[in-house]
């Protein structure tokens, strides 16, 4: 917490409302920027493809992408549905092993020995590579995709989230523990909400992880899922329809990056707010 | 305010808070460290004591074992008769940094302790502001302490080290991270609100100035390991106003402090920056 700050107390209002200012027009650009370059994007792979006469197969317009989006929704719905549920059962399970390996590896110096090498160890496997193992061992039902998909996604969570635990100042843990503070009131009162905007961090890695081990798992087996239809389109080379599913697949992305961001702003409320 | 009592001679009182003897040695993975040789010092029931001494001396660490945060390794630590073994409700701490919790209104911070103790919010709530009142804060209370000054912050850490009406203020240099003319306002509102709310307080200070304004007595702790040097009476009227600080009496104990401090340092007295000790805050370091 920096200590120099302004001055005088109506210097750090100024301060204060001359930032939100400078905010309010930054987001105006920080929204009409991105959105511009890929309207332009969009059009020049539009316009590449009609006045060069790409064959669809290769590379389908975006206006047919769209169109096939429109006329089968049925279809994508039907597929986006599950590989969605999966992904968010997988991200559900990570972050909650995520946070309670954290919670082990902050409370207890044995398990943070024993376990954070192994951890950092862990990741240096390239995990995707251990994708068919999980078929052997837990079979060719949605479990094996929602492990692989826990599997890949926990570890961000883990770091990001005993970071924020470790973050808590020094002086404020012993002004705690001078008024009498058990560790269950230090950990709900200060140590957790301390440590939420990591552990959201986290979470943000986690649940686009939480994805590709779903549409992985949907690549090596599985009857239905927007990873199966991609890997059926590109078989039949219907290249649009394997494109539309992409498409879908970064809307649930989306969706579903949305919801935490959410659960965040909500997170934040609450505990701004007096609790009591 | 009752007149301040050296506790040794207190007349058949008791002193509030009693440190005889007492030795901390940390052990390190390295060599041991020897914070504290031998420190012996009493508070008298309503006195302000100052700790002074050069960095390293172990003054914090006799302020945490005041608190029941560490236990001596020799010695004993009473309060109000009975010995510290675990901090007690009836402390206050406030340290060099606010250390104020960043998603909390002023107001909620102040009041963290009723939650932490347990108490009921509602009937503490006016007592907050209150508080908050006394130090200049009433049109901040709903402000985050990111949108507040240091000095602001630190006055926040005031009332929140009050709220539960302790009986004992421990300060461990809750000014040094200020600039010298907000430090200088802090002091009057410090004595200010003790005249208000009446607490023992024990305070440490790099700032001789500081020291010999707020307190009645100072104590003065050096050598290595440490022990305590100087255990010298403030001999100036209450209220204090900074029209002391003018006095001659105010500069000649300055002095004597000073001196007292540097021999603890093992530095010739010559050879130190005199000027800036004397005058510009008086900070030692
Ligand atoms: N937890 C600890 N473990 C080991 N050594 C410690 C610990 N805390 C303090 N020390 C050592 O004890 C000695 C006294 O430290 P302390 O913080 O009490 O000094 P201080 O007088 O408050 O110094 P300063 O004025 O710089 O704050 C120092 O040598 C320090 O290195
Ligand atoms: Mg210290």
């Amino acid at each position: 917490m920096a200590t120099t700050g302004v001055g005088t107390e109506t210097g750090a209002v100024i301060a204060g409302s001359a930032a939100a200012d400078r905010g309010g027009l930054s987001n105006l650009r920080s929204i009409s920027l991105p959105l511009g370059l890929a309207f332009l994007v969009l059009a020049g792979w539009q316009l590449a493809v009609t006045i060069g006469h790409i064959a669809p197969v290769i590379l389908p317009s975006p206006i047919s992408i769209v169109r096939y989006i429109i006329d089968r929704y049925d279809i994508l719905l039907m597929h986006a549905i599950p590989t969605t549920l999966e992904s968010a059962v997988g991200f559900i399970l990570a972050t909650l092993l995520g946070v309670a390996l954290a919670i082990i590896i902050t409370y207890s110096k044995v398990a943070r020995e024993a376990l954070y090498p192994n951890l950092v160890f862990f990741q240096l496997i390239p995990k995707i590579a251990l994708a068919p193992l999980f078929i052997i061992w837990l079979g060719i039902g949605s479990q094996s995709r929602i492990a692989f998909s826990v599997f890949i996604a926990f570890f961000p969570v883990v770091i990001a989230t005993t970071a924020g635990f470790m973050s808590v100042d020094r002086s404020m843990l012993r002004l705690c523990r001078a008024l009498t503070a058990s560790e269950w009131q230090i950990f709900t009162s200060v140590r957790f909400p301390s440590a939420l905007p990591y552990i959201f961090s986290g979470m943000k890695i986690a649940i686009t992880l939480a994805i590709i081990g779903v549409i992985i798992g949907e690549f090596i087996t599985a009857q239905a899922g927007l990873g199966y239809l991609i890997i059926f389109a590109t078989a039949r080379a219907d290249t649009e329809v394997s494109m539309a599913a992409i498409v879908v697949l970064c809307v649930c992305g989306l969706l579903l990056y949305g919801i935490v961001a959410l659960g965040e702003w909500i997170a934040n409320k609450f505990y701004a707010a007096d609790t009591e | 305010m009752p007149q301040p009592t050296n506790a040794t001679a207190a007349a058949g009182e008791s002193p509030l808070v009693s440190v005889s003897k007492v030795q901390k040695t940390y052990l390190t993975r390295q060599a041991p460290v020897h914070a504290v040789a031998s420190a012996s010092l009493d508070v008298a029931r309503g006195e302000f004591v100052s700790l002074l001494g050069p960095s390293g001396c172990g003054k914090s660490t006799l302020l945490m074992m005041i608190a029941g945060l560490e236990a001596p390794t020799g010695g004993l630590i009473t309060l109000a008769g009975s010995e510290v073994k675990k901090p007690r409700r009836d402390i206050g701490i406030i340290f060099q940094d606010a250390t104020l919790l960043p998603w909390k209104s002023a107001l909620d911070n102040v009041l963290f302790p009723i939650r932490i103790l347990k108490l009921p919010m509602e009937s503490y709530r006016q007592r907050a502001r209150d508080l908050l009142a006394m130090v200049g804060l009433t049109d901040f209370e709903n402000k985050k302490p990111s949108e507040l000054s240091g000095g602001m912050r630190q006055r926040v850490a005031i009332c929140r080290a009050l709220i539960h009406d302790p009986e004992i203020l421990l300060m461990d240099e809750p000014f040094s991270a200020l600039d010298a003319i907000t430090r200088d306002q802090m002091n009057v509102a410090l004595s200010e609100i003790l005249e208000t709310y009446k607490k023992t307080v024990i305070f440490v200070t790099h700032s001789i100035r500081e020291a010999a304004f707020l307190s009645d007595r100072v104590v003065v702790m050096g050598g290595r390991p440490s022990t305590i040097v100087l255990d010298m009476k403030m001999p100036f009227p209450r209220p204090r106003r900074f029209e002391i600080e003018e006095t001659a009496e105010f500069t000649s104990v300055c002095r004597k402090l000073r001196l007292t401090i540097e021999e603890a340092h093992g530095h010739p007295p010559a050879a130190s920056n005199a000027s800036s000790a004397s005058r510009g805050g008086g900070v030692i370091e």
